[in-house]
């Protein structure tokens, strides 16, 4: 068990997904169903877990939300992903 | 105005190929014939999603033994719900498995007994132990979640270490580590099933263990079981807050045992809307809330998180489920509750697996230990 390392490419894991537009409606919530449960994301975290793709690297997503928030610091962006998808990986919801 | 409901769990059926000791289904089981058509449980998993709710569970007895599963799973994902088959796995092979997944499973869960075959085989009542471990194989070629449900008690606890390293094998993404709870068959075979406190002891450093060494792998649910609790569980979630169960007969109640509680009665989807059930109906209605809780409940800080404990319980074990779930430590009855837990350590025996070539020579050896579950008419 680690934090993902740059050249991962994270992913939802095997039975989680997106839940129906129609869950949600229009507004900015997403929601992430998985085998007990769900959870609604919003703001950065909707961001990230969109860009967990397994095509994008995580070293890429970063970049990516770094440049997109460029007022914040960079390094506690790159912080407070990892351990946000880290929490996810011990929930089995996100493998990378 | 009642929050929407979250998931459904659906007891498509009570028929089941094996016999647990432990079966959380009722002691009257609902006959065949009166089982909701697939076209009954189309419109309800359609209402489901109307609802608001988000998950469908397929339960039993052995939901497998429906034919028109794979429909009933396509009607959920149409109604926008996420699906969960619970099974024994017996009636699955690999070209029916890749069917459900086709209809849109998105996870399923196993139970195992044990991981020694004659000793799963004998608490099941069925020699299911080695097809189930053929088709965790098979499930792992999909992209569906997979979950192990291992149901432990003192037959079985000693050697949970091993039990957790046979689960490691099959590698799901979770495994359940459910403590028996003692309703129906398995309140009927308590003395038999309930662990001492040496067991759960070491079950539980065993556990946060492996948590820690499978952490990012596997992840471990697993609670301590409520006769050794300090406080009762939060049954359902609390009672009409979460879930809405439904029987194979189209009967709708707020948990898999509530069917027992006296001068209740439940509504059916063949009468009324889920819609009108959850929002107005007496049952879901009595113990929703505050407003019935009786004392040490009524001013107990934990209130909002217990909801006064188990009402199936209360009435199990005290003899009225206006009282407080008699698993808290501060309940009046809680003396019950501490009788069976000394009972259970005034020995620590446990039985030898009995092998038998019939179930029904294997119900004949095993009389004095404890009673199979049988199967509806």
């Amino acid at each position: 068990m680690a934090a993902p390392a740059d050249t991962s490419r994270p992913r939802l894991a095997a039975g989680c997904r997106w839940g129906p537009e129609s869950k949600t409606g229009a507004g900015e919530e997403r929601v992430i169903l998985f085998p007990e449960g769900a959870i609604k994301l919003q703001g950065t975290g909707r961001q990230v877990l969109e860009r967990c793709d397994g095509q994008r690297t995580f070293g890429e997503i970063i970049a990516e939300l770094q440049k997109q928030f460029g007022a914040a610091d960079p390094a506690k962006i790159r912080g407070d992903i990892s351990q946000f998808l880290e929490q996810l990986q011990r929930k089995r919801i996100v493998d990378y | 105005m009642v929050p929407n409901p979250l998931a459904l769990i659906a007891e498509v059926t009570h028929r089941c190929p094996l016999h647990c000791v432990y079966c959380s289904n009722p002691l009257e089981l609902a006959g065949t014939k009166a089982e909701l058509s697939t076209e009954e449980w189309t419109s309800v998993l359609q209402q489901c999603g109307k609802l608001g709710m988000l998950h469908a569970h397929f339960t039993g007895g052995e939901p497998l033994a429906r034919p028109d599963l794979a429909e009933l799973i396509s009607a959920a994902r149409a109604a926008g719900l996420y699906t969960n088959l619970i099974t024994s796995g017996i009636g699955l092979n690999e070209q029916r498995l890749q069917t459900l997944v086709d209809a849109g499973l998105d996870h399923i869960q196993i139970s195992f007994q044990d991981s020694r075959e004659a000793a799963a085989n004998w608490i099941a009542g069925a020699k299911a132990h080695a097809h189930k471990i053929e088709l965790s194989r098979a499930i792992r070629k999909h992209k569906i979640a997979f979950t192990v449900n291992l149901v432990v008690h003192r037959q079985n606890l000693d050697h949970l270490e091993e039990m957790i390293a046979f689960i490691e094998q099959l590698n799901p993404e979770r495994v359940e580590i459910a403590h028996t709870q003692y309703y129906s068959w398995a309140l009927a075979n308590r003395a038999a099933l309930l662990p001492t406190r040496a067991q759960l002891e070491k079950a539980v450093m065993i556990v946060a263990d492996a948590e820690q060494r499978l952490a990012g792998r596997m992840r471990i649910d697993s609670v301590v079981p409520d006769y050794y609790a300090k406080y009762p569980k939060a049954c359902m979630g609390g009672w009409g807050r979460r879930l809405m169960l439904i029987n194979p007969a189209g009967k709708v109640l707020p948990c898999h045992a509530a069917e027992v509680l006296p001068g209740m009665s439940f509504e059916n989807v063949r009468e009324k809307t889920l819609d009108w059930i959850w929002q107005e109906s007496s049952s879901f209605r009595k113990f929703r809330g505050e407003d019935w809780m009786p004392e040490p409940c009524r001013s107990c800080d934990r209130r909002g998180e217990d909801f006064g404990g188990c009402r199936c319980q209360a009435y199990l074990l005290a003899g009225s489920d206006m009282v407080t779930d008699p698993a808290c430590s501060l309940a009046p009855s809680h003396g019950i509750v501490e009788a069976a837990v000394r009972e259970a350590n005034a020995d620590t025996a446990v039985a030898q697996p009995t092998l038998a070539s019939s179930f029904v020579q294997l119900q004949k050896q095993t009389t004095d230990l404890w009673s199979y579950r049988t199967n509806p008419e």
